[in-house]
């Protein structure tokens, strides 16, 4: 690998290049344009013949120097930064950032607004979960799946309209509570959307699961042994398709998801197969969350007493909440004024992506493409 | 009984009449044949691309092109072509210019070439070749090398993978192809397609289902539709051209009116390829007629079968076209396997059937139509049931 | 292991080189000196720490920093190591052969706070191109396309040079809208299925 992490100049392309160790061994760069990177991306393939024997992620593209930032802002005002980050799931890093504040400060947030943050958070997994869904299937010749999924997730991005007024990014938590309450028929609109959905994930099963072209695709292709998923930090469907029954909405509970029945979906294949089976499974989980907790809801206040500057007690505070693509920590350093002393970012697809050259080593150019769609990234979040 | 074959005669009459050498009546005959078969491959093709977008469209739960022209954007089409002609000609530094403007005349001329022995109608074929489908297959299996020399003239390395891809898939399914088609051509006796039509058009399975080669031949059938799927380059088969893939395809450097020619070429080729197939297995232009008033019997059996034609040949490439809109894409070497060791096997098990039973007689192929058909449910079963229990607990 | 025998063996094996130890909860918090950091991560590793969560840097002006969370699958403890190092020579030895996680963490650090891992296989920046000069997320990085920020309505105090003139004052913010009902129209009917 040495070659390859010889640091190359600014703007080069390697199309291809012949190495002296084999007539066959060629580079072939993919992106940062591609339909299938899911943003910009850019993957250096060493090849032999149709084998992948390396495989060299660049990431930065996206980088918006969202730590920096964050040193200079305030506590709520970097809550619309946080949407950004991983855009297809805005709420669930609201959530984690606001929970790793409110860890900091000691506060407790009211129930109205902790059921609130369950049932938008698992609501965001469900469109997170379609979104990857849909652009998986195309990736693998499938279009009409994606039409499917993004019709139910406009359902769902209108809920989140009907409740946020924006329909990506919602900076809809905050320190303490919540922006604002649900409009008057949102919780029926939300069962509702729910009965829809309900009979629809077989009909993605009859449409993908079950075809045996699909699964001829996944099945066996881009293994991720246990041990490597652990060594290398992978978290979220990563570790439950390598057989590791790790949920941290189980294991570590927050907020108040002790109190759901749920099941955590664990598949032990460690392939592409078993990873799409994850988040398949989880869809259904998440909408039985959202039953539960649509059916608990207490009436009461959504915001907790907070000051009007937010100043939490100097000190550092490491807060880990599983978003749809897995373990999202942020790790804050307080010095008791306004703005955080350091705020670091911890995003599960930077981790998840640093497995990718592990999971290649071995598998076809064409499965390329089926791999890194089961990682699930989101160039905002990797590169912040 | 008025036949295009009586029309060319009187016509042939009249030139003598006049004096005219045979050799330009001959040349004259054979513009208009060409001239109507291009026409017709425009039309179609262009009725053919907006129809596959509102197929695919409808199958996605939206409605597809609904403004150009009025009813539901009939005139898509004729705008895209106007739009392609207009664009700028763009050929890559480095390409092999006369390589590069050639490919896709190659192609399309191969596609063209395959339509002279597609009978349309009783009597209406450009000529009837006493090696008909011979000729059919073989001319058709020239685009490949429009193909290669698309994707080597590009100077682009990813369009000459792409281009070998292509090849290699083509060549592949064009073998169990090949021995599939051979199983109508023993129950005819002839490669010619008129006999070929004319020896469905008599007789009738078990009393009630027409004499269509389908029956005998459902195994046939499959295999020869899996392959013409893949010298469509349609998905599941559509390695060569998916632009989600990493290596893109051929006709990656050719834009504006050369990407029309190979677009056009494909939509022929879908056409030519159902042709085949409704010939060989569907009957060809057999159908139910009746005598319209005012025209001889003849004409209005050619005027049906013309229709019945369309109709089989249509709903073969509705086929098509649904399975693109539902299906997943093979990779390269489950494509090859597929082929080498599933198709060619089968494709051979049903020549060697087939023989079997022309030579033991009747009863023994009622037994094995039997047999093959419960084989293949059995087959299919099997398959759903194996997708289904490796979802296991994916359920609810 | 409890995080209190965690602590208990920590500072007994370590002694002077730790130079900060609590438990926090569940959590394990200790701040060791640089040159014993990676015996310390090596300890963590053995006491069943072997999930790397995250290895960022900090910058506190006397000197940098490298925070090390870590946390087990299997118990319920957790550790949080610190590890100063000097602003002027910032390099620690690499942790990459016991978290393999650690590659892109330590490559970021490298990236945002010119902190060297002394052993890292591919130790070359990964969110900023190649070529880039300077370690952005230090306190003291310059930079003369950095805009400072300045809340609404303070434009004075952004800094300025002798005698040029205080920056325009942006247009005044609407009144705030009176806080919304809740909004009449319900979302639209889900489509029957057809």
């Amino acid at each position: 690998m040495s070659e390859m992490s010889a640091p190359l100049p600014v703007g080069t392309t390697v199309m291809m290049e012949r190495t002296g160790e084999s007539m066959e061994e060629m580079y072939v760069n993919m992106g940062p344009q591609h339909p299938s990177t899911h943003g910009v991306l850019r993957l250096m393939l060493k090849l032999d013949g149709e084998y992948i024997t390396d495989c060299v992620p660049y990431v930065g593209y996206l980088h918006r120097c969202h730590e920096k930032i964050g040193e200079n802002r305030s506590y709520t005002q970097i809550i619309p930064y946080t949407d950004r980050l991983d855009y297809l799931a805005s709420m669930s890093m609201n959530f984690g950032y606001v929970m790793s504040v409110e860890r900091l400060m000691g506060l407790k947030v009211p129930e109205r607004a902790e059921y609130m943050r369950v049932i938008l958070a698992e609501l965001q997994r469900i469109a997170s979960h379609l979104l990857w869904l849909g652009t998986f299937g195309l990736d693998l010749g499938n279009f009409t799946i994606f039409i499917y999924c993004f019709r139910e997730r406009e359902m769902i991005l209108d809920l989140f309209e009907a409740v946020s007024g924006q329909r990506l990014n919602y900076s809809f938590y905050r320190i303490g509570g919540m922006a604002m309450d649900f409009p008057e028929t949102w919780v029926e609109d939300c069962r509702r959307f729910l009965e829809w959905f309900r009979p629809r994930l077989p009909e993605y099963d009859a449409l993908l699961t079950d075809n045996i072209l699909f699964q001829k695709r996944v099945q066996g292709v881009g293994v991720l042994p246990a041990r490597t998923a652990v060594e290398y930090a992978a978290s979220g469907p990563m570790l439950r398709g390598s057989g590791l029954r790790w949920d941290l909405r189980r294991n570590d509970p927050y907020s108040i998801y002790d109190r759901f029945e749920f099941d955590v979906p664990v598949y032990d294949s460690c392939d592409v197969w078993a990873r799409y089976l994850v988040r398949r499974q989880e869809m259904a989980q998440s909408a039985r969350i959202v039953e539960q907790a649509l059916a608990q809801l207490p009436a009461g206040e959504i915001q907790a007493k907070v000051p009007k500057t937010i100043k939490p007690p100097a000190g550092q505070l490491y807060a880990r909440s599983e978003s749809p693509r897995g373990e999202l920590g942020f790790y804050l350093i307080s010095d008791g004024s306004p703005k955080p002393y350091r705020y670091k970012v911890r995003s599960p697809a930077f981790v998840n992506l640093s497995v990718l050259p592990e999971m290649l080593k071995g598998c076809l150019v064409a499965d390329c493409v089926a791999v890194l769609g089961s990682v699930d990234i989101v160039l905002g979040e990797i590169d912040r | 009984m008025m036949t295009f074959a009586d029309l060319v005669q009187s016509l042939y009459a009249f030139a003598m009449a006049w004096g005219i050498p045979y050799v330009v009546f001959a040349l004259v005959v054979m513009a208009i044949q060409v001239g109507a078969v291009i026409g017709y491959i425009s039309v179609a093709a262009m009725f053919l691309i907006w129809w596959e977008r509102k197929i695919s469209a409808h199958i996605q739960v939206r409605f597809g092109p609904m403004r150009v022209g009025g009813w539901h954007g009939w005139a898509q089409s004729i705008a895209d072509g106007l739009k392609l002609l207009l664009k700028e000609d763009i050929i890559p530094r480095g390409a092999d210019r006369v390589v590069f403007v050639l490919a896709p005349m190659v192609v399309f001329a191969a596609s063209l070439a395959a339509y002279v022995t597609i009978p349309w109608a009783p009597g209406l074929i450009v000529r009837d070749l006493n090696i008909g489908i011979l000729y059919m297959v073989s001319i058709s299996s020239l685009t490949v090398v429009g193909i290669i020399m698309a994707g080597w003239s590009s100077n682009n390395k990813y369009s000459v993978l792409g281009a070998m891809r292509s090849a290699a898939q083509a060549v592949s399914y064009e073998v169990p192809m090949v021995v599939a088609l051979l199983g109508p051509v023993m129950l005819a006796g002839s490669m010619r397609m008129g006999a070929l039509v004319e020896a469905q058009a008599q007789g009738a399975w078990l009393g009630i289902l027409p004499g269509w080669f389908v029956f005998p031949q459902i195994l046939a059938f499959l295999i020869y539709f899996i392959c013409a799927l893949a010298e469509c380059n349609r998905l599941p088969f559509d390695i060569p051209e998916a632009e989600s893939e990493l290596v893109a395809g051929f006709h990656v450097e050719y834009s504006g009116m050369r990407f029309a020619i190979f677009f056009l070429a494909e939509y022929a080729n879908m056409f030519t390829v159902s042709a085949i197939a409704t010939t060989m297995f569907l009957g060809g232009w057999h159908g139910p007629w009746i005598t319209l008033p005012g025209l001889s019997p003849g004409l209005s059996q050619g005027l049906f079968g013309l229709a019945w034609f369309q109709v089989k040949c249509y709903f073969l490439i509705f086929v098509m076209m649904w399975l693109r809109w539902t299906l997943a894409r093979l990779r390269v070497d489950q494509l090859m396997d597929f082929s080498w060791k599933v198709l060619l096997p089968l494709s051979f098990a049903n020549l060697v059937i087939t023989g079997w039973v022309l030579v033991a007689g009747t009863q023994i192929l009622l037994m094995v139509l039997g047999v093959l058909f419960v084989v293949a449910l059995a087959v299919g079963l099997a398959g759903r049931a194996r997708g289904r229990a490796a979802t296991g607990t994916a359920r609810g | 292991m409890t995080p209190d025998e965690i602590l208990q063996q920590l500072t007994q094996r370590f002694g002077d080189a730790i130079t900060e130890a609590e438990v926090k909860g569940a959590e394990v918090r200790a701040t060791a000196k640089a040159e014993v950091a990676w015996e310390v991560c090596r300890f963590f590793r053995e006491a069943g720490f072997e999930y790397l969560n995250c290895l960022s840097g900090a910058d506190w002006t006397s000197r940098l920093e490298v925070v090390y969370n870590l946390s087990s699958l299997q118990q319920p403890a957790k550790a949080h190591l610190r590890v100063p190092v000097p602003r002027e020579a910032p390099v620690v030895r690499t942790v990459t052969d016991l978290w393999p996680a650690a590659n892109w963490h330590e490559r970021e650090c490298y990236d945002l706070f010119g902190v060297r891992f002394d052993g890292h296989p591919d130790h070359r920046r990964i969110l900023l191109p190649e070529d880039w000069v300077g370690y952005p997320l230090r306190k003291d990085y310059a930079d003369e396309r950095m805009v400072p920020y300045t809340e609404y309505g303070m434009e004075e105090k952004l800094p300025r040079a002798e005698g040029e003139k205080p920056a325009a004052k942006a247009p005044p913010r609407p009144a705030a809208a009176p806080a919304a009902a809740a909004p009449t129209t319900p979302p639209p009917e889900a489509p029957k299925p057809s």
